[in-house]
């Protein structure tokens, strides 16, 4: 492993390090037209240029990720000074984790909470599910069981119940991210608009709460996957 | 961390940046040629060097190549093969392969595999160095000036520490290694397939010793890499090894011999197996032949039949991986639009059909599966060195970084197939007051426990000012560069100050352990390349001489009098010729010695099997 990369602050109001003019907080310089380091305080949508907005326009976003990563790759910059290739590198990198996020409706709801300053979803289990997830831990127990036993009919018989709660979870998770896409809709006509901030508190919150259950329902998901 | 270093000098453009195919089994350095990418090809036209080293300690003579194959039958413990298998591990990782290969291994290999060749030690860095500066060599001899800067490919699901022991390979050898390129992504490029629209690509690669897996999106020039997936212990070697173990089994049953005690002969079963291996290619079934030390003979059919049942499990497992990777992509085996072939062991019928089965779709084989990676890895190179910017390369981290938490759990920071350069950020505190110091131990791998997973390195906070608990805020920055390796940077949030970090790789060389072996390769320097190939050149001179001789002396009566005259004429051209100071003549020479004595050799081989066969069965005994 090389040593610690470079790190630099990088805001509005500071001065471009290769002209010393301001730099304007961009991806270049706008007078001598060199990468800039990153700006710690940026966020992933501000990076790309775009409003807090949870409907993306998915092709667009990858044609924007292109043409930036044609800008800033660190292939590019072989030949530049330390601090370029510094910068491209923090660069690039920043937008990859921030494609990487934006791209996938459900990151991108989730990053937007961690900035609206929401902590990650909870993982446990919502109560109206606590009697199916009782059930469904039962019916893995079965199927380790007969696993170990050996016992091909009851194996047979685990299989066939555990996947018809894996359709049945996979229904609710349909039907859950048919709900929380339609509060993006909300979400965006709320921004800009004058509707109060206890509403857009209403809506982070709903949000939240969906993406809670959501996230229980996954792992479930996961663990009987793994299983059969 | 210092303050920005404001050197604006930049490096120099450079001239020529190679690509090097660092194989498991062969290896080979290609160029950005006028009419596009081109393999280094030796005066006899062959571009492929076999990743094979020889050290002789008491004569301090190293072969690399065609030269150190020829001695794996003569002097097996003396030649280091499949050396790439040994990248980045320690000696738990691989005790399968050892008892596979006749190696010695040194102690002390915990952290890196140490080979024991006489009375010196190399490590696999090491050993890569002598194959990477033999095809250095190969180019700047081509180029006529001396090339400093490549770009070497490794298999796509080497993780951090594979990596950096080939990095540190490219250093030993005296290259500037300005990126690390994943195999099947470097075969994409060369593919270069081209369509206006958008395609997927699906790269099998199945080499020497390694698998990989990945998928591409294509679209206007970018190369984006969508997932990727492998096994860095799965290749040629271990389909040879099935019928290794097949011959050794019938030999013991048969006449007693434990094949895996002698290595000489189990330098010639591996041989014979290989040469089946390659028959069964082409043809339906072929036969093994080998003469045991006590001058009788083993021999069997092998039907490809027979081959394809022992292999089936090995090749399903590459299938099952291609199906993980289509997973991770979340496609379908239909919507792959391309299937790209590479690797040598691709030419095995069994994998072309398997693989034609799983994607529904013929798979390209057009050009060299030998050849493909380091003619994508040359044209990497020549946009790494300012030559095209309508090519870009946007590859993957095969593998989820973590960090241990409480319980020994893995905590995920950077995921598996994320787009590298790839960065993640973690917030450190402290446990009891007046903590001065943070242990952060990073590992690779996608299971959850660390035990699981791979350790790749340890490293310690240091120098936090003593307080109250859960109050100092340490935040670290891990970033995976474009080369899929690993740096680590740290901030005190509180201070704003940059945080010292030394980290220790669990596996590898350390930065002093390298440095070290540089001064210790000095006899190997670039300033005495010149008088190394003279000594060489005189010391190949002196023993192809010697053969001749004894060969003449003993078995003359085999070939008539015409090839006898034949024979000590170009001899004592060559004899003369050593008094020069030019070595090309002297190989040139060598060479015409070789080509005259060939026949007279061939005919006395077998025989001189059997007798090396006896000598070193002898010399066992006296010595156990």
């Amino acid at each position: 492993m090389a040593e610690a990369v470079i790190e630099t602050e990088q805001t509005p109001e500071s001065l471009c390090p290769f002209c010393e003019s301001k730099s304007g907080g961009g991806h270049f310089c706008p007078r001598c037209e060199k990468i800039q380091p990153v700006a710690a305080t940026i966020d992933y949508f501000a990076f790309f240029g775009l409003p807090r907005k949870l409907r993306i326009d998915e092709p667009d976003l990858e044609k924007d990720f292109y043409s930036l990563s044609r800008l800033f790759h660190p292939d590019y910059f072989m030949n530049s000074s330390e601090l370029e290739r510094s910068a491209s590198m923090e660069r690039s990198s920043m937008l990859n984790d921030a494609y990487r996020t934006l791209r996938d409706p459900i990151a991108r709801v989730t990053y937007l909470l961690a900035l609206e300053g929401y902590n990650e979803a909870e993982k446990k289990a919502p109560p109206d599910l606590l009697e199916e997830v009782f059930e469904l831990n039962m019916q893995l127990e079965e199927l380790r069981m007969a696993k170990t036993m050996r016992d091909e009919e009851e194996m047979a018989a685990a299989r066939k119940s555990l996947a018809d709660a894996l359709a049945s979870l996979r229904e609710k998770l349909n039907e859950l991210d048919g709900r929380l896409f339609a509060l993006f809709d909300g979400w965006d006509s709320s921004l800009g608009s004058d509707v109060s901030e206890k509403n857009e508190k209403a809506l982070l919150d709903q949000m939240s709460g969906l993406l809670s259950r959501r996230s229980y329902i996954r792992n479930l998901v996961r663990d009987i996957k793994e299983e059969l | 961390m210092p303050v920005i270093e404001l050197s604006l000098s930049g490096r120099p453009k450079s001239a020529r940046v190679v690509g090097i195919d660092l194989g498991t089994t062969n290896s080979l350095v290609a160029y950005m040629g006028d009419s596009g990418p081109d393999v280094v090809r030796d005066k006899t036209g062959n571009a492929l060097v076999p990743s094979i080293v020889y050290y002789d300690d008491e004569r301090d003579r190293l072969l690399v190549g065609e030269e150190a194959r020829d001695r794996l039958i003569t002097e097996p413990r003396k030649a280091i093969y499949s050396v790439k298998r040994f990248m980045g591990k320690g000696s738990a990782d691989v005790r399968e392969d050892l008892s596979l290969v006749p190696f010695q291994i040194a102690p002390d290999s915990e952290q890196v595999i140490r080979f024991q060749m006489g009375d010196r030690v190399f490590t696999p860095p090491e050993i890569s160095a002598f194959i990477l500066r033999d095809l250095k060599r190969r180019a700047s001899q081509f180029f006529g000036e001396e090339v400093t800067q490549a770009v070497i490919t490794v298999p796509a699901y080497f993780n951090d520490a594979q990596r950096q022991a080939t990095k540190d390979a490219g250093h030993l050898a005296g290259l500037e290694v300005l990126r690390i390129v994943n195999e099947p992504t470097a075969a994409s490029l060369a593919y270069g397939i081209d369509r206006r629209d958008e395609a997927i690509v699906a790269v099998y690669d199945l080499g020497g010793g390694t698998f990989d897996i990945s998928i591409l999106k294509l679209k206007e020039g970018i190369f984006e890499v969508l997932s990727t997936n492998g096994d860095t212990h799965l290749g040629g070697d271990d389909l040879d090894n099935r019928i290794i173990k097949l011959v050794f089994d019938e030999i013991e049953k048969a006449t007693g011999h434990d094949c895996s005690r002698n290595p000489t002969l189990f330098q010639a079963v591996r041989n014979e197996v290989i040469r089946a291996k390659h028959d069964l290619s082409k043809s339906n079934r072929t036969r093994i032949r080998i003469v045991l030390p006590d001058s009788s003979s083993y021999e069997r059919e092998l039907t490809r039949d027979e081959f394809n049942r022992s292999i089936a499990d090995l090749v399903e497992r590459t299938l099952e991986r291609c199906k993980k990777a289509l997973a991770d992509a979340d496609l379908d085996p239909k919507q792959i639009d391309e299937v790209v072939m590479v690797g040598g062991s691709t030419r095995v019928p069994l994998v072309r059909e398997q693989v034609k089965e799983l994607f529904e779709r013929e798979p390209h084989i057009e050009l060299n599966p030998d050849e493909v990676v380091a003619l994508g890895a040359a044209i990497q190179a020549d946009v790494l060195a300012g030559g095209r910017r309508d090519l870009l390369l946007l590859d993957v981290t095969p593998l989820s970084l973590g960090i241990e938490t409480m319980g020994g759990v893995v905590a995920k920071i950077i995921n598996r197939n994320s787009t590298i350069p790839a960065s993640a950020s973690e917030m450190f505190t402290t446990w009891v007051d007046d903590q001065t110091g943070i242990d952060v131990h990073v590992l690779q791998g996608e299971r959850e426990m660390v035990d699981d997973c791979r350790s790749l390195a340890r490293f310690t906070l240091k120098g936090i000012p003593p307080q109250p608990a859960g109050l100092p805020r340490i935040e670290v920055k891990f970033l995976i560069d474009a080369n899929g390796i690993l740096t680590v940077a740290a901030r005190d949030l509180r201070t704003g100050r940059e945080q010292s970090v030394e980290v220790k790789p669990s596996y590898g060389l350390t930065d002093e352990q390298i440095e070290q072996m540089l001064l210790d390769s000095f006899e190997y320097a670039e300033e005495d390349v010149r008088k190394r190939q003279l000594v060489e050149a005189r010391n190949e001179a002196e023993t192809v001489m010697r053969a001749a001789e004894k060969a003449l002396a003993e078995r003359s009566q085999l070939i008539d009098e015409h090839e006898r005259t034949s024979i000590r004429d170009t001899l004592a051209e060559l004899r003369s010729s050593t008094d020069s100071d030019d070595f090309q003549v002297i190989r040139e020479k060598t060479k015409q010695l070789d080509d005259a004595a060939r026949h007279l050799a061939e005919l006395i081989m077998d025989t001189a099997l059997i007798d090396a066969l006896k000598d070193r069965k002898a010399s066992e005994v006296a010595e156990g």
